[in-house]
């Protein structure tokens, strides 16, 4: 179990290495055989590489769509040019430059770090407010504020003639204008970084919540994932990278000016993450390189004079050979040609191959843990004039399963979204162990104690049945350190997952996915598991299968069961008390065989008898 | 006072065309979830049309009404070639597909034409002012908060008077419910398209002959003017885009007279930086559409 573990850590490692040292090799050899505009042709390639891996590092682990990294990168672009030319030249061209920074001389070195802090403040405050905003994979308001960050950097730095010496000319390092990174190690060794931080991100814990709420982030918050922090910290090491890359550009060209990171490079830098796959290190590396070698050919054809094809190959083909290429793969690709595959992904597949079912654990002794009880009063819930909940509440003490049965709008999942915390309540409170979860956010409430499946499941739908309940693990780790905690082998084993447990969660029929949801709750380590129709869509059969399973899980993690159904053979085989909920109030509690026989409840389902 | 009454109004007269565009986007989004980043592709085509129609001697009383056709036309086309493919995809597919259509269609523009604005004639009426006390009032304004209430109020009678206008408001309530209850969603997106292409239109009218003048990124700003008004009213929401529209409008107008000189280029700058703020603290926009989402 060890030596597995080593490997799974290594083998990214050296798939990293290796993937730079075919890049390297690749355009060495590709350089040593061409002129001069080859050599320049590479460099270019390599930054580019750089600066999308950069994106990748965001955009890839949370699924949020930046338009602003390029923007990002002009501020950094900007802070390096600005430090790094000679004081002597800065005097010709800025030499009204505010904060004496027309007198400041510093190592391309220091230049570049100043650069990486300084953009790094910068993303912390625009980061602060994508979390502010909400955002989430799709989010338009991050569009928006991206967008935003994009124009107000580049109009500053069209404007504030005095720091830039505004649109037309720009800065530059030399009277021409030439190129000034002399040798090609600092980028070398500035893409080994970038490759090697972008593949380990990937699996490192902040990756792996992010790319949970990616898939679902309103899933991943009830299970204790609070995406702000994990997008944060995805942003800030994205923008390190990019940075890194964008101050390398900047001193390869030699020159700096407005245009040069604004929307045409944003639409490079995109489309190269898009077409090769933007989930995928390889995948952003095999983007840069088709877009490359599609823009240079495209650009040579365009300059090609064949009779009749006149009309195609002209000047501009190069942007429509970009716009065509993103538009093309989001219609019939969208998840571009690696989708999230790794070249590591290669080594662990034999290892997974071989892989020893797991041994049972011991099952936890009810006895041991101390009885918690759920405590859920008064509870009133409207939506517009429409009374969803009025004074309901229940009651659970850990070890018991407790039912929650009505009607179709009797208020049951609303009942359950309230006391997750995705519901507001008008009044009426949660208390776990005496702790009040009122008004706390869902991903405390999680952290507290409670876990839910969805009616309509809601699962990391692009991850794996083991990396589904694997990143709900990580978080109980390090939230519900004093729980059991079965390890991921044992709660697939349980769940009947085990001949599953590498394929994706949306390849999953009905029932295996219901199971799912189930263990994936329970590796939140959960003194309640809280499941909504944990049989809806099942047949007879399954679902007195599910009776065991929601049975055996439980006892595995010494916790108690609050479940909705409607299927009234799997609540009487399950649970030791039922409560009935009818338009918004309870109107029974008691055994399965008390309910049966309250003639309230008979009424509320069957209508009344004339 | 009366300095107030003239902003207002010049303010209307900028937010109408604003009204128009955010429309157009909003009915999108309302039956497809999308937010259409190549809207302004309708105004970049009408600019161009614009253009060559000029060029062959004909004057703004038959270009108007060819603008729309064409708008509506472009709208059309871009559905089927584009958005049909990905509809019920992600949101970030949606996104990036809506941004290749606006490359795309602009890099057409640059490798076929060409990459520099070029200038038509823009109606002498438009410098006409009309002084009624101490307030002088453009007639192109006048006219173009005229032609917003008409095509508004026309609009306003489609969605609430016409079978079609009953489906549309259906779909963009909920659109799986719609077409269970046997709503077409091919005609409905399809309608849809072609009720933004004649907003577009309309708005292109005036844009122009204000603008005078096509090239590949004509469309750059009415989109994104459509797509902030649109998000200030909270996307979803056909009144909410309207409004937005017309804030949108009353801002900017105040933000020119009032920021110090020199600095009226940045207004553009300073609206985004506003928007973004606004999303920062309000993220559901400014007029609140309730969207809850079910679990």
């Amino acid at each position: 179990m060890q030596a597995d573990r080593v490997r799974h850590a290594v083998a990214p490692v050296l798939g990293s290495g290796l993937l730079f040292l075919f890049l390297v090799a690749g355009s060495l050899l590709y350089a040593a055989t061409g002129d001069a505009a080859a050599n320049s042709l590479v460099t270019q390639m390599l930054i580019n590489a750089v600066v999308v891996l950069g994106i990748q590092i965001y955009i890839g682990n949370t699924g949020v769509l930046s338009f602003g990294h390029i923007g990002f990168g002009a501020i950094a672009g900007y802070a390096f040019a600005i430090c790094a030319i000679s004081p002597e030249r800065k005097l010709r061209q800025i030499p009204n430059a505010p904060f004496g920074l027309a007198e400041v001389d510093f190592t391309p070195l220091q230049s570049g770090l100043i650069a990486v802090t300084l953009t790094v403040i910068v993303a912390f405050l625009i980061g602060l407010a994508l979390s502010r905003s909400g955002a989430r994979s799709g989010a338009v308001a991050a569009v928006v504020i991206t967008l935003a960050l994009l124009f107000v950097v580049h109009e500053v730095a069209r404007n504030w003639i005095d720091l830039t010496r505004g649109g037309k000319t720009g800065l530059s390092f030399s009277p021409l204008g030439n190129a000034t990174l002399q040798g090609k190690l600092p980028i070398y060794l500035i893409l080994l970084g970038a490759i090697g931080l972008a593949r380990l991100f990937k699996e490192t814990r902040a990756g792996r919540l992010a790319q949970a709420a990616r898939e679902d982030d309103l899933a991943a918050r009830v299970m204790g994932i609070d995406p702000a922090v994990q997008q944060m910290i995805a942003l800030l090491l994205s923008v390190v990278v990019v940075s890194a890359g964008s101050a390398l550009r900047v001193f390869e060209l030699g020159s700096i000016n407005p245009r040069l990171f604004f929307f045409d490079y944003t639409l490079l830098t995109l489309t190269m993450l898009i077409v090769g796959g933007r989930n995928s290190v390889v995948g952003a590396l095999t983007g840069v390189l088709i877009i490359t070698v599609g823009s240079e050919l495209t650009r040579n054809l365009s300059e090609v004079d064949i009779q009749g094809m006149n009309w195609l190959l002209r000047d501009g083909l190069t942007d429509i050979f970009l716009g065509g290429a993103m538009l093309g793969f989001m219609i019939l690709r969208p998840a571009g040609l690696l989708g999230d595959w790794e070249l590591d992904h290669w080594s662990l597949r034999r290892l997974r191959r071989t892989e020893p079912p797991p041994v049972p654990p011991p099952s936890t002794d009810g006895d041991q843990t101390p009885t918690t009880v759920l405590k859920v009063t008064n509870v009133t819930v409207h939506f517009g004039g429409y009374q969803a909940l009025a004074d309901a509440g229940l009651e659970a003490a850990s070890g018991e399963i407790v039912g929650l049965i009505g009607p179709n709008g009797a208020g049951k999942t609303t009942l359950l979204n309230v006391i997750t915390g995705l519901v507001e309540s008008d009044n009426g409170q949660t208390a776990l162990g005496g702790v009040i979860l009122t008004g706390v956010s869902p991903h405390v409430i999680a952290r507290s104690g409670l876990a839910r499946t969805f009616q309509n499941f809601r699962l990391f739908s692009a991850l794996s049945v083991r990396e589904n309940i694997g990143v709900v693990r990580l978080v109980a780790k390090h939230f519900r350190r004093d729980r059991p905690l079965p390890p991921v082998g044992a709660l697939m084993a349980q769940a009947g997952l085990w001949e599953q447990r590498d394929r994706r969660a949306s390849e999953l029929d009905y029932g295996n996915a219901r199971r799912l949801e189930l263990a994936r709750a329970a590796a939140a380590g959960p003194e309640f598991l809280l499941l909504d129709e944990p049989t809806s869509g099942m047949s007879d059969s399954e679902s007195r299968a599910m009776i065991d399973q929601v049975r055996s899980m439980a006892k595995l993690i010494g916790a108690g069961v609050v479940v909705i159904d409607h299927d009234l053979n799997f609540i009487t085989g399950i649970c030791d008390r039922v409560y009935v909920l009818d338009q918004g109030r309870v109107i029974a509690v008691g055994t399965p065989a008390e309910i049966a026989a309250n003639p309230a409840v008979q009424t509320a389902y069957l209508g009344t008898a004339e | 006072m009366i300095e107030l009454i003239q902003q207002i109004i010049d303010g209307l007269g900028r937010g109408g065309i604003y009204a128009l565009l955010a429309l157009g986007i909003a009915v999108i989004f309302g039956v497809m979830h999308l937010i259409n980043f190549a809207h302004g592709e309708l105004i970049t085509v009408s600019a161009y049309t614009s253009y060559w129609l000029f060029a062959s001697g004909l004057n703004w009383w038959f270009i108007a009404p060819t603008v729309i056709v064409v708008a509506v036309l472009t709208a059309v086309i871009i559905e089927f070639v584009a958005f049909r493919w990905v509809r019920g995809a992600p949101d970030f597919t949606m996104l990036m597909t809506s941004f290749g259509v606006h490359f795309l269609v602009q890099a057409l523009f640059v490798m076929y034409v060409s990459a520099n604005f070029r200038q038509f004639p823009r109606p002498g009426w438009i410098f006409d002012t009309w002084r009624i006390g101490g307030l002088s009032l453009e007639v192109f304004d006048l006219a173009v908060i005229a032609a917003t209430l008409v095509t508004l109020l026309g609009t306003y009678w489609l969605l609430q008077r016409t079978m079609f206008g009953v489906s549309l408001r259906a779909a963009a309530e909920d659109f799986d419910t719609a077409r269970l209850m046997g709503i077409r969603s091919n005609r409905v997106i399809r309608g849809a398209f072609v009720l933004s292409g004649v907003l577009a239109g309309v708005a292109a009218v005036f844009w122009l002959m204000r603008s005078g003048q096509a090239g590949p990124t004509a469309g750059l700003n009415p989109m994104l003017k459509g797509v902030l008004a649109a998000l200030i009213g909270g996307l979803g929401s056909l009144s909410g885009a309207v409004l937005g529209g017309i804030t949108l409008g009353l801002v900017e107008v105040l933000l020119i007279s009032r920021l110090p000189g020199g600095t009226a280029g940045l207004t553009d700058g300073i609206v985004f930086l506003l928007i973004a703020l606004l999303f920062v603290f309000r993220p559901q926009g400014l007029i609140t559409v309730r969207r809850v989402e079910r679990v």
